[in-house]
């Protein structure tokens, strides 16, 4: 297996733009969700969302921009990003021999809302002649394949919640077996649109507003936890042998060293501890890791009643009595759920908190749950902290569940 | 205003095209608009020009093809060259 190093990252997310941005408010525990301002707020029961600070027209010229949902466009603009920040990987490639790797859940969500509205509200048929185009789950994808002219595979994983953490899981095994060179990896979501929300809502998935604090209403392992909070944004990596990098000059963020994935096949919705389970084993097993080599889990942590507790026990299942003693972190308190997007920024935090020797807080964590009594750290970041592995969860509605193994740069 | 100018200046305001750049011959591929694009700019003729477009679909390469295809219309729909015309008040959504 060819050692697999992530030399870059680009974001876009509720928490900033730059990895010292989304560190520092992660770590902080600055959150990004606030009440949703927007023209259909007033018919949210619970208006809230996590916003990226993300203009189109900055980035794209009006006629490309005319043909992007804004799902492609925070794609481009991380998969940019994340090249700029690897010292020219594509210098040198067989572009053949480059892949790309896109998770989402909702993808062209705001095409669609759009395109509805001029057919059903407006009574219009002009509905936009680039509406499929925008719309369709491999358009992030396939922008990035073109803006870059990467031949290789170029694939969408769409499993729900750990869509980009199969993205990234997918081309990691490619890099690792030897059949790629260079793989650009992560997630997009822009799943902000008024039927989209309407629809999570109707899950009575989402959190109720905090009345005291909006942007705490996300309480992951919380006692008085109500759901969660829709985020929107996207992180992309890149993927290369180490030696690749290494050779070229590239100071790898991290390296990826494993996937697990299993499925529940039990509930479209309901969690199973034994899918978490097999999917943190297989993870393991991926990496060739032991339970004890396990320094610290950036958790699913989504701060609905049904995720939390089973969650916890697939944790004491796996690492028995040794899961209290490892920290726990759920950043979705700070940056909301990003869907198809939310295990590659998770991915990115947890590579950024082994940079940091930090263990990233679970914010808004007041009221201890006895059913998610594990390690948290609750509200305030740890110092200090020598985490040379750590694995990233992430679960999903239709049950499958992927974890991807993570190790510190170095 | 002739057809040409009243283009111009759709084509300026929702593509931030530059006006000099916007001469007859000029492909619209060249300018970031494809036969898609193309297709969308036309909801905004059909506003601007106060014509309806024929369902069947229209190659029309250039910005002067655009014009010829609008002059057409409107001659044949309202019966008088489209610079004669007043401009037509905006009832869609904007673009």
């Amino acid at each position: 297996m060819t050692r697999v190093a992530v030399s870059g990252i680009g974001v876009v997310s509720p928490l900033g733009d730059t990895l010292d941005e989304v560190y520092a408010n992660a770590l902080a525990g600055r959150s990004g969700v606030h009440r949703l301002e927007a023209p259909f707020s007033h018919r949210l029961v619970a208006p809230l969302g996590a916003t990226a600070r993300f203009d189109g027209a900055a980035h794209f010229e009006p006629p490309k921009l005319r043909m992007l949902d804004r799902v492609s466009q925070f794609a481009l603009v991380c998969a940019q990003r994340a090249l700029d920040g690897a010292a020219d990987p594509l210098s040198g490639l067989d572009r053949a021999r480059a892949g790309v790797f896109v998770g989402t859940g909702m993808a062209g969500t705001l095409t669609s809302d759009d395109g509805y509205q001029t057919l059903y509200s407006d009574a219009s048929d002009r509905i936009k002649p680039y509406t499929v185009l925008m719309g369709m789950h491999n358009a992030p994808a396939g922008w990035i394949g073109i803006e870059h002219g990467l031949r290789g595979p170029n694939l969408t994983y769409s499993t729900a919640c750990s869509s980009s953490a199969v993205a990234i899981g997918e081309a990691w095994r490619r890099v690792a077996s030897g059949e790629l060179d260079l793989a650009l990896a992560g997630g997009s979501e822009a799943p902000l649109s008024f039927g989209s929300l309407k629809a999570w809502e109707a899950l009575h998935t989402l959190a109720a507003i905090d009345p005291a604090e909006p942007s705490a209403s996300c309480k992951p392992f919380s006692r008085n936890r109500s759901g969660m909070v829709l985020g929107e944004g996207a992180a992309m990596l890149v993927l290369e042998p180490w030696e690749r990098a290494i050779a070229r000059g590239a100071l790898p963020l991290g390296e990826v060293i494993g996937y697990g994935l299993a499925t529940d096949a039990t509930h479209i919705t309901r969690p199973s501890v034994e899918g978490q389970a097999a999917a943190l084993q297989a993870a393991l097993a991926s990496a060739c890791l032991e339970a004890a080599a396990v320094d610290a889990i950036n958790a699913h942590g989504t701060g609905t009643q049904a995720n939390d507790p089973v969650e916890t026990a697939a944790i004491k299942a796996v690492f028995g009595a040794r899961a209290h003693a490892i920290p726990v972190s759920a950043t979705k308190a700070v940056h909301g759920h990003l869907l198809g997007a939310a295990g590659a920024l998770e991915c990115v935090l947890a590579l950024l908190a082994m940079q940091h020797g930090v263990a990233l807080p679970t914010m808004h964590l007041a009221v201890p749950d006895p059913a998610c009594d594990l390690d948290c750290v609750a509200n305030v970041a740890r110092h200090g902290l020598d985490i040379g592995t750590m694995l990233s969860s992430s679960f999903a509605f239709g049950g499958t569940n992927a974890v991807l193994a993570l190790r510190r740069a170095g | 205003m002739t057809t040409l100018e009243r283009l111009r200046a759709i084509l300026v305001r929702d593509y931030k095209l530059a006006p000099e750049a916007l001469a007859p011959e000029a492909p619209l591929e060249s300018l970031g608009i494809d036969s898609l694009g193309v297709a969308e700019l036309l909801f905004n003729v059909e506003d601007e020009f106060g014509i309806t477009l024929p369902p069947e679909p229209v190659q029309l390469p250039t910005i002067g093809d655009v014009v010829a295809y609008i002059d057409g219309l409107v001659i044949a729909q309202r019966g008088a060259p489209a610079s004669a015309e007043p401009a037509a008040e905006s009832v869609s959504r904007p673009s």
